[in-house]
């Protein structure tokens, strides 16, 4: 006799992201979505994506505007003559130098090897389903990526320079310069790449790869 | 560290110790100055609070709520609001909202990182200059120790575990 709770082949039981209390797939109608019975967070909803491709450009845009907001100096500040450039990595060694290393490394990882960690390996997982290809540690890769997502404070950062901008008037004069813009672009990358991001679908393709 | 131990019993533990932790580490990193500020021979040492009490008097009110937000409040709420999903632990109590804190503590502790970032920016200034230089102080290490602390508390304790009763974690 079939067990009437047994999963079939097309409702399968999912764990809630969340909770991970066992919910049951149905087929969902456009505009509706099944929300864990337990805690009430979503837990599918319909595709809304047709295409990876959006997510996969946003995140290819991501990676280089990583290497041009490190290489361009951000602002530069003037004493008296004495002009200096900064960069996100002229704060991590200014830091490091005056001995407060553990801190000078925290910065370095959540505004520099974050973002570049987190944009590299969503390319890497939506390069794959874009292409079709099953690259190798597709799985851990797409964990990491989701982990990574929280480390990802590019747009932090910008606020933060903004409210330093504001400071360092009051010592010297400051000026924006090139590096700052790209900031910008790539704290909107990063949001952009994240909304585009959706895991079910990622989920789905790479279920199909595998 | 035992092997046979439950693995959420350890992440429970795990959590309760940071959360410890950085309500022990929140009163230096509030109390203490984060940075040297010297101006023309002006030397004006600066906590967290003293950085957005000179903000909010150059008339910058937005700027200054922001940093209050970020550097002062939400560390504060998540350490308590940590606290609060540790001591309901076990029990029945409001689960579902619980899972949405839980949620919203996550989503939110980051931007704490706001005078961290700060302070890195205002620190590669150095010594510029006779007239110029901005230091870091001791204040600064305990904040990102605080913030370190909230963000694997909340990372260590899975919303999973608000489901689970005394007796699951025990056995």
């Amino acid at each position: 006799m079939a067990n009437p709770t047994a999963p079939t082949e097309t409702l399968r039981w999912i764990a809630c992201p969340e909770c991970e209390a066992s919910c049951q797939e149905r087929p969902l109608a456009p505009g509706t979505a099944l929300r864990c019975g337990r805690c009430g967070v979503l837990v599918r909803k319909p595709l809304r994506a047709t295409s990876l491709q959006p997510a996969w450009a946003m995140a290819t845009t991501g990676l280089l505007l990583v290497i041009l907001a490190n290489v361009n100096p951000i602002l530069t500040f003037d004493v008296a003559g004495n002009v200096q450039s900064n960069l996100i990595i002229t704060g991590v060694r200014g830091l490091s130098d005056q001995g407060y290393w553990p801190v000078a490394a925290l910065v370095f990882f959540a505004g520099v090897a974050g973002p570049a960690l987190h944009l590299a390996s969503v390319w890497y997982v939506l390069g794959a389903c874009c292409l079709s290809r099953r690259w190798p540690a597709l799985r851990r890769v797409a964990h990491f990526a989701e982990a990574m997502e929280s480390w990802n404070l590019v747009p932090v950062y910008a606020i933060a320079t903004v409210v330093a901008v504001v400071k360092l008037d009051m010592l010297g004069t400051v000026t924006w310069q090139r590096g700052a813009l790209w900031m910008c672009a790539l704290s909107l990358c990063s949001l952009l790449t994240m909304q585009l991001f959706d895991r079910d679908f990622v989920e789905k393709r790479l279920e199909d790869l595998a | 560290m035992k092997t046979h131990e439950h693995p959420d019993r350890m992440r429970l533990q795990t959590t309760q110790a940071l959360v410890a932790a950085g309500l022990i580490l929140y009163v230096p990193a509030n109390v203490l100055p984060v940075m040297t500020m010297t101006v023309v021979g002006d030397v004006q040492p600066l906590t967290v609070m003293g950085g957005v009490m000179e903000l909010y008097d150059s008339g910058l009110w937005p700027l200054a709520a922001v940093v209050f937000l970020a550097s002062i409040v939400v560390p504060f709420c998540k350490l308590l609001c940590l606290s609060w999903l540790l001591l309901l632990h076990g029990t029945t109590i409001r689960q579902r909202e619980r899972c949405t804190l839980h949620r919203i503590v996550h989503t939110v502790g980051s931007w704490s990182m706001v005078d961290v970032f700060l302070l890195s920016i205002l620190a590669a200034v150095g010594q510029l200059g006779a007239l110029a230089s901005v230091e870091a102080e001791p204040g600064g290490l305990f904040f990102a120790a605080v913030l370190v602390c909230t963000l694997f508390a909340s990372e260590s304790y899975k919303p999973r575990m608000i489901w689970q009763t005394r007796e699951a974690t025990a056995s």
